[in-house]
């Protein structure tokens, strides 16, 4: 297996769905990490897997942390610990709880998918819009691959990566690798300049 | 002549299709084997891959030959997947070919069934209702597995809305049923998780420290129950560290240490899969 190969062929696949997922580069991510998972699998309701992906959903322990674990959160990541340090300097918790969420999930539990999706704010240090953003995008990005799975093509090219990968060993690499690999080819979502409330 | 050969075919005939049944149903107990081992390595869609295949092949198994073994592995798989009506009535049919366990399974599937219905309607109350009866009497794992879980999150999110003595009163109550749960399986990780997040909310952080190392040590059923986990096992280490006398926290320190060396992490208290 040789590494190199398999990013060939996953930056072949960004490539080809490009013209399906037109200024929607973050669903690269989903959708080529499920073809190398469901390919090598063999599973046969291959689209139904791929539509029901819901790996960026913040699981319920999330909302439920005890405001010292949350302040600690803030405090321990030294760009929160800029970016809040009014609030916390006030102990507005009401904002921190309100903003742990999104940044608890993204920055935090560092979901490979979550990251690849607020690239563009991660790498301006805009944690707020990331917060005011979140819901959104993530509703966004789940409903968005609608209209790219209605065309049969997307599916035959989806299976086609999947299989190639697969033939390379996609799957003697871990998951982490072969996830920063699809993060690597993401250029960075377009078109979305999001505003922010005073509050976020 | 004809007849020999007419018999050595259906023989060959009955030799194959036995083969082939017995194809499906261990095809179907290999997938879901390989489901669990997934799921156990945090490999949550490459498990779920697993059951969906395993649940094919019990499909086709039933269908072929029904057996209480066919449709139990084809309940469990349902289960594990979150098709928890399915899984009733799976589990059914597999009590009514002999398969003892197979009716309280039914029961307990459809309680999970109905409990996570009423939360996907915001119906809190009755799913928190149903979930405490599981925690109680459950002994189907998956179930039990869900209901603890789930009961454990309700109870936390309301108990943020309550004074404080009566939010004492809430943890107290929810960490001994935590404690009724570990008596019955001391093994499973997600108890224990459970059990360090009331005890983070209760501030009992030692307590919540030992408990995120035994998760830690026992698995987790997701990538990112694991991952809160190792946050949450740092928070309580740091802030036990600065509240112990030295010789205690020289040797939590040491300790810590070594579990980290365990697991593989950059040091005491950076796990391997932070980037940043």
């Amino acid at each position: 297996m040789a590494k190199k190969d398999i990013e060939a062929a996953l930056a072949r696949g960004v490539e080809l769905l490009d013209k399906f997922l037109p200024l929607k580069s973050w669903l690269f991510f989903p959708v080529l990490y499920a073809a190398c998972v469901w390919a090598v699998r063999r599973v046969f309701d291959y689209r139904e897997r791929i539509l029901a992906w819901q790996v960026w959903l913040d699981p319920d322990f999330v909302r439920t942390k005890p405001d010292e674990f949350i302040l600690d959160f803030f405090a321990g990541d030294e760009r929160l610990r800029r970016e809040y340090a009014d609030e916390m300097a006030r102990g507005d918790l009401r904002v921190l709880r309100a903003a742990f969420p999104a940044l608890y999930s993204v920055m935090g539990l560092e979901d490979a998918f979550l990251k690849a999706l607020f690239k563009a704010e991660l790498d301006a240090a805009d944690y707020r819009a990331i917060v005011v953003e979140f819901a959104a995008r993530t509703a966004r990005a789940r409903d968005a691959i609608g209209p790219a799975a209605a065309d049969p093509a997307f599916w035959g090219i989806l299976e086609r990566i999947g299989r190639e990968a697969a033939s390379l060993g996609v799957h003697l690499l871990k998951d982490d690798e072969v996830q920063d690999m699809i993060v690597a080819l993401i250029k960075g979502p377009a078109g979305l300049g999001p505003s922010i409330p005073p509050e976020a | 002549m004809s007849i020999r050969r007419l018999g050595a075919f259906v023989l060959v005939l009955f030799v194959a299709l036995s083969t082939s049944c017995l194809t499906h149903l261990s095809r179907a107990k290999q997938s879901y084997a390989e489901g669990q081992d997934a799921a156990r390595a945090f490999k949550t869609e490459r498990a779920v891959a697993s059951w969906k295949k395993a649940l094919d092949e019990a499909v086709r198994e039933c269908r072929r030959r029904p057996s209480a073994q066919s449709f139990t592995i084809k309940g469990l798989a349902e289960a594990n997947l979150g098709r928890w009506r399915e899984a009733e009535g799976s589990f059914l049919t597999a009590f009514s070919l002999g398969f003892d366990e197979g009716e309280s399974w039914a029961s307990d599937s459809a309680l999970a069934g109905l409990a996570a219905s009423f939360e996907n309607l915001d119906l809190e109350a009755p799913a928190l209702r149903i979930y405490a009866q599981l925690v109680d009497k459950s002994d189907f794992k998956p179930a039990l597995m869900l209901a603890a879980e789930k009961r454990t999150n309700l109870i936390l999110a309301r108990a943020a809305g309550l004074d404080a003595d009566e939010k004492d009163r809430t943890l107290a109550a929810l960490s001994k049923a935590l404690d009724r749960l570990l008596d019955r399986d001391f093994a499973c990780g997600l108890y224990h998780y459970l059990h360090a997040q009331v005890d983070g909310h209760l501030g009992d952080i030692r307590r919540a420290y030992e408990e995120a190392v035994m998760a830690r040590e026992l698995g987790l059923p997701s990538e990112k129950i694991g991952r809160d986990n190792d946050n949450e096992l740092v928070y309580c280490y740091i802030r036990l560290i600065d509240s112990l006398p030295p010789p205690e926290r020289d040797a939590l320190t040491a300790a810590q240490a070594r579990w980290a060396a365990k697991w593989g992490w950059r040091d005491d208290r950076t796990p391997a899969w932070k980037k940043e």
